[in-house]
């Protein structure tokens, strides 16, 4: 329940603030949003196995973001453009699918 | 992403499934269950208390307050971009309509002028040098004829190809070198004035492709195709006994496309833009050798039964 307060506190902050993107980390959005995605689902279904752990969360949600966008700079340093970062759409996109399959198998037994 | 796997077994030597097996069977983050297995592990239900569980909970908040700024400011920076990308097509479709128009009300004034500038000279020249330059001209495909033909009709064949993924979207179409054909047999059926949609055709006309487009004089044309000429009766049965019409009615007849020829009375062909000379120089001496036949005959109207609409090129 806080935890919905606090995601819609950040969102209400980013709309009243409404920050520029600095144009160097613009291709990064995308990526980072991706990855915390990640993170969340991974948190929520965590939650729901009662295995959470603040610290995990916290962890594997920076270093999510981080390695993302690390990976993505990387693929722009090799020049090997967006293919890097399709590879980590895919796994954190696989991630995700499964941890809200594995959300969905709580919520409804089904 | 830390080494130990949950529920690893004892052997000395475990073969970790690869990493995409792992990661479809598992997608949860292993710390998880390894935090949770240490906590029971530890043997102490009650986890620490005070001051360390508060600053591990607040910050777990703090990121959560992150994630939510981030969805935030990466919504608004789509939605931000996505009006400048849509504003920039726009832009472009205006200022290509702009052009296009601009285009044409040029063409017409030219057209107009070229009229005015013929009509000045047949005012200024004497009655025959007017009429031998007018004869000249339409010739040449300098000026407007009129007169008897056939219209050959061509247009692609109707588009069964699938909406979506465009497969098939190839082989039925009319190609540049079927125009140039049915052109080059009409000529050689004895037609003295063709021209493609409007387009009249020049002794330096080209038909050629560019991409989808095709283009006649370095003008775009679009299907169906009408290829209108003026010639003697006889063109009609020459140009469909030419190995260029038995050509184009076997492709028809393979491929779908349509192809007609008709006959034509009373065709009014338009006359072909001045081309640009840049290396020759007209030579001054006229000599006086205007054969016979190829006059163009501008006064020989026919009955006036079917004037073909052959413009609508553009």
């Amino acid at each position: 329940m806080i935890a919905v307060l606090a995601l819609l506190a950040g969102v209400v902050l980013g709309v009243w603030l409404d920050p520029t993107v600095p144009a160097a980390l613009q291709p990064y959005l995308p990526i980072a949003v991706v990855a915390a995605l990640d993170a969340v689902f991974g948190g929520v279904r965590a939650k729901l196995d009662r295995i959470f752990d603040d610290k995990q969360f916290v962890v594997s949600f920076i270093s999510n973001v981080l390695v993302a966008g690390l990976i993505v700079y990387l693929g722009d340093q090799l020049g090997v453009g967006g293919q890097l970062s399709t590879g980590v759409v895919v796994v954190l996109g696989v991630r995700i699918f499964g941890n809200v399959a594995a959300i969905r198998r709580h919520l409804f037994r089904a | 992403m830390s080494a130990p796997r949950p529920g690893g077994g004892r052997q000395d030597r475990v073969y970790a499934p690869d990493f995409l097996t792992e990661l479809f069977r598992n997608p949860l983050d292993p710390g998880y269950a390894d935090a949770a297995a240490a906590r029971r592990g530890a043997a102490s239900p009650p986890p620490a208390r005070g001051w360390r569980a508060w600053s591990t909970r607040s910050v777990s908040l703090v990121v959560v307050v992150m994630l939510g700024f981030l969805f935030a400011v990466a919504y608004r920076q789509t939605m931000a971009d996505e009006p400048g990308r849509s504003q920039a097509r726009s832009g472009l479709v205006a200022q290509i309509k702009e052009r296009e128009s601009q285009t044409d009300r040029l063409s017409t004034r030219a057209d107009e002028l070229r009229e005015e500038v013929s009509r000045q000279r047949d005012a200024a020249l004497s009655g025959t040098a007017a009429a031998r330059l007018r004869d000249l001209e339409a010739s040449t495909g300098l000026g407007r004829v009129r007169g008897d033909g056939v219209v050959v009709r061509l247009a692609d064949a109707p588009d069964k190809a699938d909406a979506v993924t465009g497969a098939g979207a190839g082989p039925p179409r009319v190609l540049y070198s079927d125009l140039q054909g049915v052109a080059n047999a009409l000529w050689s059926a004895g037609a003295e004035a063709i021209a493609i949609n409007g387009q009249r055709l020049t002794a330096t006309s080209t038909i050629r492709s560019a991409g989808e487009a095709m283009l006649v004089d370095f003008r775009p044309v679009t299907g169906p195709y009408e290829v209108s000429a003026i010639g003697p009766s006889s063109m009609r049965r020459k140009f469909d006994d030419s190995r260029n019409a038995a050509l184009m009615r076997d492709v028809a007849q393979k491929t779908g496309l349509s192809f007609g020829v008709r006959k034509a009375n009373d065709l009014t062909l338009p006359a072909a833009p001045e081309p640009q000379l840049r290396y020759a120089k007209p030579s001054v001496s006229p000599s006086p050798s205007v054969s016979g036949g190829r006059s163009g005959s501008p006064g020989s109207s026919g009955s006036p039964a079917t004037v073909s609409p052959s413009g609508g090129g553009r």
